[in-house]
């Protein structure tokens, strides 16, 4: 078991020095930089010298690959990401954490809730087949999430936002509070964030359901359980641990990519909402070129999704038998 | 059942959040509410020496200050830290007087060492010396308390802009910072109205009044208050609900989605004082350097066209001088006139033959090395008033038999094919200044000229005209604004004659404003600065000016 769980950590972590070399590679095979951005941003009179000044001071230099890429690997195992050229000096680190938090809470707790509650359903619509359950929630739920989601938020925000005024048109919080950890600030959190999730829910609830649906029909017809049934078992154990633990693995195997993308993936949430994100500072990153951030962002990035991955690896692990040796 | 308690608990949590939109607060403790930069967080940052853009709206104007403020619209330099300046009389020496009693926010006195201080700095690190003075100045000491003397390394006369839009920033303070390149200030020591940090988050940051302000009585704007919209569309829902007062936000269908929402506290202002959009032809490939073909090439274009198309009526055909609306008291009406800004596809195609530019058998010109006339029109992707307008004009190129493209590129490529010289045909704005100098400099000098391949920070199309060098060196060397004026009126014939650019119109500079609860902001009846929060340094001027609306109880007072 040690010897499976190593032989993944060496995988991921190849997987890991992959991505880095290419995150190094792919902002400097783009022309411009974010000198030329700015120089060409400025009015008038920027002259040769105070260009070779900002290229400094912003970072870029004209030394070999090579050198540039050792010196990348060194700065990343000290976890210094550099400094911003959008928002210089800030450090990219800083820039990123303002809004990795509220990414992870608003994504993380959207995509978990509309996990568990899409396999659950999904796993109820299998079990009374044709029932009500069943005939009803596969294609209002399929429908819901087929809508394109940037319409789906942007009809949420008018309605509830604009129109009717039940919910904050923008923000993680009201502009009045000072963040604390109170019940009034939690409260006021909670009700920003209760419109851009309910969105992300609806739109993405259908996928689960549907697809716990019908791995669990699958299931459902297999010898085994017909077994457990024979064996007497009383059907809510032959549902949840026969038939319900075998049918969620592909779930959740997609549950571990999606989580590794909220990242990134919330984008169009926080645009809508004028939800400060990560997904937004990437859009701003792109749009200013500036690569210091957008690397630290892919890196952030691509790190979440490798770990989301060996956890869901270690759990498929702990789930399924037939994935561990000599079983 | 699940799904139903859900949607229920949801609903509740909807519900209880009825107050969000709670109309705000007027009277005289209200803070002015501004939309400016489009972020999504706000970054702390109030370091003055960083180009524009850097730092957190208003640090360069606002926070701080400079020594006097250039107003477009006016054409006149208004006093402000400094009282005034005067030139030697060969022109090597200028020297400022400086205002006496300015404190800064933390009570010291401000001096003429702070300023030689500034100077100084910006010679150690030339990444802050936005506007290149270290290229003309030899050396700036402070002679007494209030003056000020700059020598200069040659007469440079344009190099006064320059010299006072720069902020100024504290001695005692700045001296001890080892790297003011990467150095926030977050909390500033400044001379200007507003300084105080009152409040900074990522979403929402205010500022108050700075408690030793120069100006009694000023700035009578409480505070000012910076809400993090993410996008145009987010900022333009807030000024549309009246959550913003002031804006410099392009706003589509200004008319019925802002002015039609409130008529009489709605307003919108914005001159035609933006930079120039032009066509550059590089003129390094052939038959582009021929200044007949292109000319030819601008007589193709319906300008009023593009101006209906794809500016929405917003703006106005350029004129063969090149200059915006923003220098009403240089333009010379007889070289505005020059024929080749008017469509006329006959001469068009006549001047092309001329130049030796023949149609072939399939009615595409050759150049008279027999290459076929085609060219790529580059814009920048996402900037579609200029997509919509490159659309046209490869149109109406097509039409007198010279093969056009529209080609866009992301931004910083369009930028660095631009500087390196590897375009053909490119959408492009103008480098202004204050006076006309700058543009034509950028335009016509030998010395802004860059061979290809090389990086080119402005003359993109790389004309050098010996003709137009000499007028500029006498521009350099005038003394008096008559004087450069006229030699301007010579700058703008020799545009008038070469060509070297094509303009097509000048860019509206977009500004909003409410007077729900702040009057006084500039607008065409009473135009003492450009209106757009984005027009430094005169923002300053408005920020000083602004007032809030008293209210006697029936419908308010203004003004």
């Amino acid at each position: 078991m040690t010897r499976v769980v190593l032989s993944r950590l060496g995988f991921y972590l190849v997987a890991a020095w992959a991505a880095l070399t290419l995150n190094f590679l792919v902002p400097r095979l783009m022309p411009g930089d974010a000198t030329t951005v700015m120089a060409g941003r400025m009015s008038a009179s920027a002259s040769p010298e105070q260009i070779a000044a900002m290229r400094a001071a912003f970072g870029d230099t004209d030394a070999p690959l090579t050198t540039q890429y050792v010196t990348y690997l060194g700065d990343i195992a000290r976890g210094d990401l550099g400094r911003s050229t959008s928002q210089y000096p800030a450090r990219v680190a800083d820039v990123i954490a303002t809004g990795l938090v509220w990414t992870l809470a608003l994504g993380g707790l959207a995509l978990t809730f509309s996990f568990i509650l899409g396999t659950a359903l999904g796993v109820l619509a299998a079990w009374r087949r044709s029932g009500w359950l069943d005939a009803l929630l596969p294609p209002v739920l399929a429908l819901s999430g087929a809508f394109p989601y940037f319409w789906l938020a942007m009809l949420a925000l008018h309605l509830f936002g604009f129109t009717l005024g039940w919910a904050p048109l923008r923000h993680a919080y009201c502009d009045h509070l000072e963040p604390a950890w109170s019940l009034r600030f939690a409260v006021d959190v909670a009700q920003h964030a209760a419109l851009p999730a309910l969105t992300i829910v609806v739109a993405t609830i259908g996928g689960w359901l549907v697809s716990m649906r019908n791995t669990m029909i699958g299931v459902l017809g297999t010898e085994q359980i017909t077994l457990a049934r024979a064996k007497g078992l009383s059907s809510r154990r032959v549902l949840w641990a026969y038939a319900a633990r075998n049918a969620i693995l592909p779930n959740l195997t997609s549950f571990g990519m999606a989580l590794g993308f909220i990242l990134g993936g919330s984008l169009l949430t926080e645009i809508v909402f004028s939800y400060p994100g990560t997904g937004y500072l990437l859009i701003q990153a792109v749009r200013t070129q500036d690569y210091p951030l957008m690397q630290g962002l892919f890196l952030a990035i691509t790190l979440a999704v490798l770990a989301a991955n060996f956890l869901v690896d270690l759990l498929t692990l702990a789930l399924d038998p037939r994935t561990r040796p000599h079983a | 059942m699940i799904s139903r308690g859900a949607v229920v608990i949801v609903a509740a949590v909807i519900a209880a959040c009825g107050d969000h939109h709670a109309p705000r607060s007027t009277g005289a403790d209200a803070p002015l509410s501004i939309s400016i930069e489009q972020q999504s967080i706000w970054v702390r940052n109030f370091n003055p020496l960083l180009p524009p853009g850097r730092s957190r709206w208003p640090t360069r104007n606002g926070v701080y200050e400079p020594l006097e403020i250039f107003n477009p619209m006016t054409g006149r330099y208004t006093p402000w830290l400094a009282t005034g300046h005067a030139w030697s009389d060969d022109l090597r020496r200028l020297t400022f007087t400086l205002r006496g009693g300015v404190r800064w926010s933390d009570g010291a006195p401000f001096s003429a060492d702070d300023v030689a201080f500034t100077f100084t700095l910006l010679r150690r690190h030339p990444a802050l010396d936005v506007g290149f003075v270290w290229g003309f100045v030899e050396d700036v000491r402070a002679v007494d308390p209030v003056t000020v003397e700059v020598r200069f390394t040659r007469p440079y006369t344009p190099g006064l802009a320059d010299l006072v839009h720069q902020p100024i920033v504290p001695r005692h303070i700045w001296r001890d910072i080892a790297d003011p390149v990467a150095f926030s200030n977050p909390q500033p020591v400044a001379t200007g109205p507003f300084t105080e940090v009152r409040v900074f988050r990522d979403q929402v940051y205010e500022l108050g009044r700075n408690p030793y302000y120069w100006q009694a009585g000023k700035p009578e704007v409480p505070s000012l208050r910076f809400l993090a919209y993410p996008s145009n569309d987010q900022a333009n829902l807030a000024l549309a609900l009246g959550d913003v007062d002031w804006a410099g936000n392009f706003v589509p269908a200004v008319e019925r989605t802002f002015i039609a929402r409130d008529p009489v506290h709605h307003h919108t202002w914005s001159p035609l004082v933006g930079n120039m959009v032009l066509l550059y032809a590089n003129t390094t490939r052939p038959p582009l350097g021929d200044p007949r073909v292109r000319k030819a090439l601008s007589m193709a274009i319906d300008r009023a066209r593009l101006v209906d198309v794809a500016m929405y009526g917003m703006t106005r055909p350029a004129d063969a001088t090149g200059l915006t609306d923003g220098y009403p008291a240089w333009k010379d009406p007889s070289a505005a006139q020059a024929p080749w800004m008017t469509l006329d596809r006959a001469a068009a195609e006549r001047l092309l033959d001329e130049a030796g530019c023949r149609r072939g058998g399939d009615g595409v010109r050759r150049d008279p090395a027999g290459n076929v006339l085609a060219f790529d029109i580059e814009v920048v992707s996402g900037w579609s008033d200029w997509v919509r307008a490159a659309q046209l004009i490869a149109r109406d190129l097509n039409e007198i038999g010279v093969r056009a493209h529209l080609r866009v590129y992301d931004f910083s490529a369009w930028m660095s094919r631009l500087q390196e010289g590897t375009f053909a045909l490119s959408v492009g704005y103008s480098l202004d200044g204050p006076t006309p100098f700058q543009f034509y400099r950028w335009t016509m000098s030998q010395k802004t000229v860059q061979p290809v391949g090389k990086l080119a920070p402005g003359n993109w199309h790389r004309v050098g005209d010996p003709q137009a060098d000499a007028l500029l060196d006498a521009f350099e060397r005038a003394a008096s604004p008559e004087e450069q004026r006229a030699i301007a009126v010579g700058l703008q014939h020799r545009f008038a004659d070469l060509a070297p650019a094509i303009p097509l119109f000048p860019n509206p500079l977009w500004g909003e404003f409410s007077t729900r609860r702040f009057v006084g902001f500039p607008d065409a009846s009473n135009p003492y600065a450009r209106l757009s929060p984005n027009a430094e340094p005169d923002a300053l001027l408005v920020l000083t000016t602004v007032a809030p609306r008293v209210v006697d109880g029936t419908d308010g007072v203004a003004r």
